[in-house]
């Protein structure tokens, strides 16, 4: 299989032109500027184009207008050009209008910095913008996922008619691995409800104002319904390790490729230990922590955040077992022997707190 | 009360542009006008969005907010209302007031409070390393745009007189004593100003260099009978260069700021008022409730 030796954000921009994104719009920022530089070099040598916007504002409604055509588009920013466009994400969460968006996060609040973080969590797993609502968030942990996760969010925002977030950190968008793109490949779906031009049929609007009460609750209980089935049907972790763990990690993204290392340090030292990386965020993989329930006797959770994703692990696993926590933030990355030393600490030298 | 001079508007940061940046030039006019209208630094307010322009409101010895990207603007307005008293500098890049912040901008204008805007124009996005601005123009290739800018350039002195601007000057990092003069009149001037600096990004922008303007700005003050009280010779003016002129080019000191026109305002400042609720005030405020 032929490989080529990228960045994580030039793998991803290359993975959702492949996966036949023709349309991207966005404003430029640090860590995620390799995207939108890829697309302003490619997309219009492949037949697609591509706008440099005046504002995440405006980039965010010109993704809305394209969805609604039915093509596949993409926008990618980080934090704080994420929070700008949490208004047209919740309309287009409302309107059922498939896109990609990509957060390379930076560390917040406000305008913080520039390193590695995971501190959008919460933004991207429990709405951000108004409205009870609900984005997919896929997070990978390397560069060739950066680029097939890519292509997968495409089809789950066409199959499900929902944005679909890629979260990231820095040290992913920014670290060159080999990736292969023999795997991506453009899928159609069918889009009756797209603007497409209303010849030989009734009209398709997009709008998602309720004047009625009753109108407001049937379009609800739609999306409730629709969520309740991406919770079903959405269960992606990857498990690392765990057919006899005692103990199990949980981490995503640059903080779960750590965590692979600590799994096998702790081996090392006959410690049955395992990792639990949730791929999708949302929905979390609940289903999937309920095969460990009755034999696992403690959670390690590192996050890049004062404690995020903590919380659903919490819900997860029903307190059916102690969850400790080990987290950096800021910009800096848990080292391998500070989670080794807090898993010791907290496990096998009895000093656990949580 | 000692003379203030430059030096008490200087810090101990060093700035981290590059050499050669011409924002090095507006800081030290920033500078040097305050210590000659003989403001001390606690009576200033440096409000600065984000990019590499927006770090300026660091390097200065006054009140200072390195703000939001686009966002100086709503910032100084927010600030200046509360403490009418202080000066305030809202200062930033081209991408920052244009592209992003461009409605505070046309709002900002058309408000009229007394805040000078200073924009550090090179034309490029610098902080983010090269992509092209609003004030690109037609044809300039950057990361963003590998085969050429297909959109138009704004021209930032036309926005400002089509929204109604009472003072509008422009400036270049290389005329450290027009753009000191400059600054010093927007400052005095009562309403909105706006100093907008040909500032050259020497990193990013191989085309808008210092010696691409000193070869194409037009500057006013050598122009004999050029008549900065006309609203319609400076439109013109600004039409025929392309936006590329410095020197003061309108000013109109005939029309009341906001500030003196908010009803009920008073002239103390609200940071500076007596809040304290005296006994009896209270008490007569409680009878509304019996
Ligand atoms: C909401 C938001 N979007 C994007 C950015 C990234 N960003 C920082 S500065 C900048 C533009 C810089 O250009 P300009 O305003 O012209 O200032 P210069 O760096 O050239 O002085 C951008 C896009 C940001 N900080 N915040
Ligand atoms: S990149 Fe350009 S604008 Fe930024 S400091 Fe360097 S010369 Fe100045």
């Amino acid at each position: 299989m032929e490989k080529l030796f990228m960045k994580g954000n030039e793998a991803l921009a290359e993975g959702a032109i492949r996966a036949g994104c023709q349309l991207y719009f966005g404003y430029p920022i640090t860590p995620s500027t390799e995207i939108i530089e890829y697309m302003a070099a490619h997309l219009s040598k492949r037949g697609g184009t591509f706008v440099q916007s005046e504002s995440e504002v405006a980039a965010i409604y010109m993704v809305f207008g394209a969805a609604g055509s039915g093509q596949r588009v993409m926008t990618a920013s980080s934090g704080l050009g994420i929070s700008l466009m949490q208004e047209g994400l919740s309309y287009m969460a409302a309107n059922e209008l498939p896109a990609v968006l990509v957060d390379i996060m930076r560390t917040g609040p406000g305008l913080g910095g520039l390193g590695p973080t995971q501190g959008d969590y919460f933004q991207a797993t429990k709405g951000g913008g108004h409205g009870d609502y609900h984005l997919i968030v896929l997070a990978p942990d390397s560069v060739q996922e950066m680029a097939d996760l890519t292509a997968t969010a495409f089809d789950l925002a066409d199959g499900y008619r929902n944005p679909v977030m890629i979260l990231a950190d820095a040290v992913l968008g920014q670290m060159m691995e080999p990736v292969s793109f023999e795997n991506i490949h453009v899928h159609t779906y069918e889009k009756p409800w797209a603007t497409t031009g209303a010849k030989g049929r009734q009209r398709n609007l997009i709008t998602s104002y309720n004047l009625q009460n009753e109108t407001g609750e049937i379009k609800a209980i739609h999306l409730e319904h629709k969520y309740q089935a991406i919770q079903e049907q959405l269960q992606w972790a990857e498990s690392y390790q765990t057919e006899d763990a005692e103990y199990l990690l949980v981490a995503y993204g640059t903080s779960a490729r750590v965590c692979k290392g600590v799994v096998h340090a702790l081996r090392a030292t006959g410690v049955k230990v395992g990792l639990l990386r949730p791929i999708a965020l949302w929905p979390f993989p609940t289903q999937v922590f309920q095969s460990y329930l009755d034999h696992v006797k403690g959670y390690l959770v590192v996050e890049m955040s004062a404690g995020q994703m903590i919380e659903d692990v919490r819900l997860a696993i029903q307190h059916q077992a102690p969850v400790s926590f080990y987290h950096r933030q800021g910009g800096m990355v848990p080292q391998q022997e500070e989670i080794v030393a807090q898993f010791n600490r907290v496990f096998l030298e009895g000093g656990h707190t949580s | 009360m000692a003379t203030v001079t430059v030096k008490d508007f200087r810090n101990d940061v060093r700035p981290n542009w590059c050499p050669g940046c011409g924002d090095f030039s507006v800081q030290a006019s920033i500078q040097r006008a305050l210590a000659s209208l003989g403001k001390q630094p606690h009576e200033v307010a440096v409000i600065s969005g984000i990019g590499c322009s927006g770090r300026i409101s660091g390097y200065i010895n006054a009140y200072g907010f390195h703000g939001v990207h686009g966002r100086a603007l709503p910032v100084a307005q927010g600030l200046k209302l509360a403490n009418r008293d202080l000066t305030v500098i809202a200062a930033g890049g081209d991408g920052d007031g244009f592209a992003i912040g461009l409605n505070h901008f046309m709002h900002s204008v058309r408000r009229n409070m007394d805040v000078t805007y200073i924009v550090m124009d090179n034309h490029i996005y610098g902080l983010t390393k090269g992509q092209h601005s609003p004030t690109s123009a037609h044809g300039f290739t950057a990361k963003t745009t590998p085969t050429g800018n297909i959109e138009n350039a704004v021209v930032p002195a036309q926005l400002a007189l089509g929204a109604g601007i009472d003072f509008l000057a422009q400036g270049f990092s290389s005329d450290v004593n027009q753009l000191v003069s400059l600054i010093e009149q927007a400052i005095q001037h009562k309403g909105f100003s706006l100093v907008n600096v040909f500032s050259p990004c020497v990193t990013y922008n191989k085309v808008n260099t210092y010696d691409f303007f000193r070869e194409n700005i037009v500057n006013l003050d050598n122009l004999d009978g050029y008549d900065s009280t006309s609203r319609v010779e400076a439109m013109k003016t600004v039409i025929e260069t392309e936006g590329l002129c410095t020197g003061l080019i309108y000013r109109n000191d005939n029309r009341q700021d906001f500030e003196d026109q908010i009803p009920g305002y008073l002239t103390t400042p609200i940071a500076q008022q007596n809040l304290q609720l005296s006994p009896e005030i209270f008490a007569e405020n409680l009878k509304e409730f019996a």
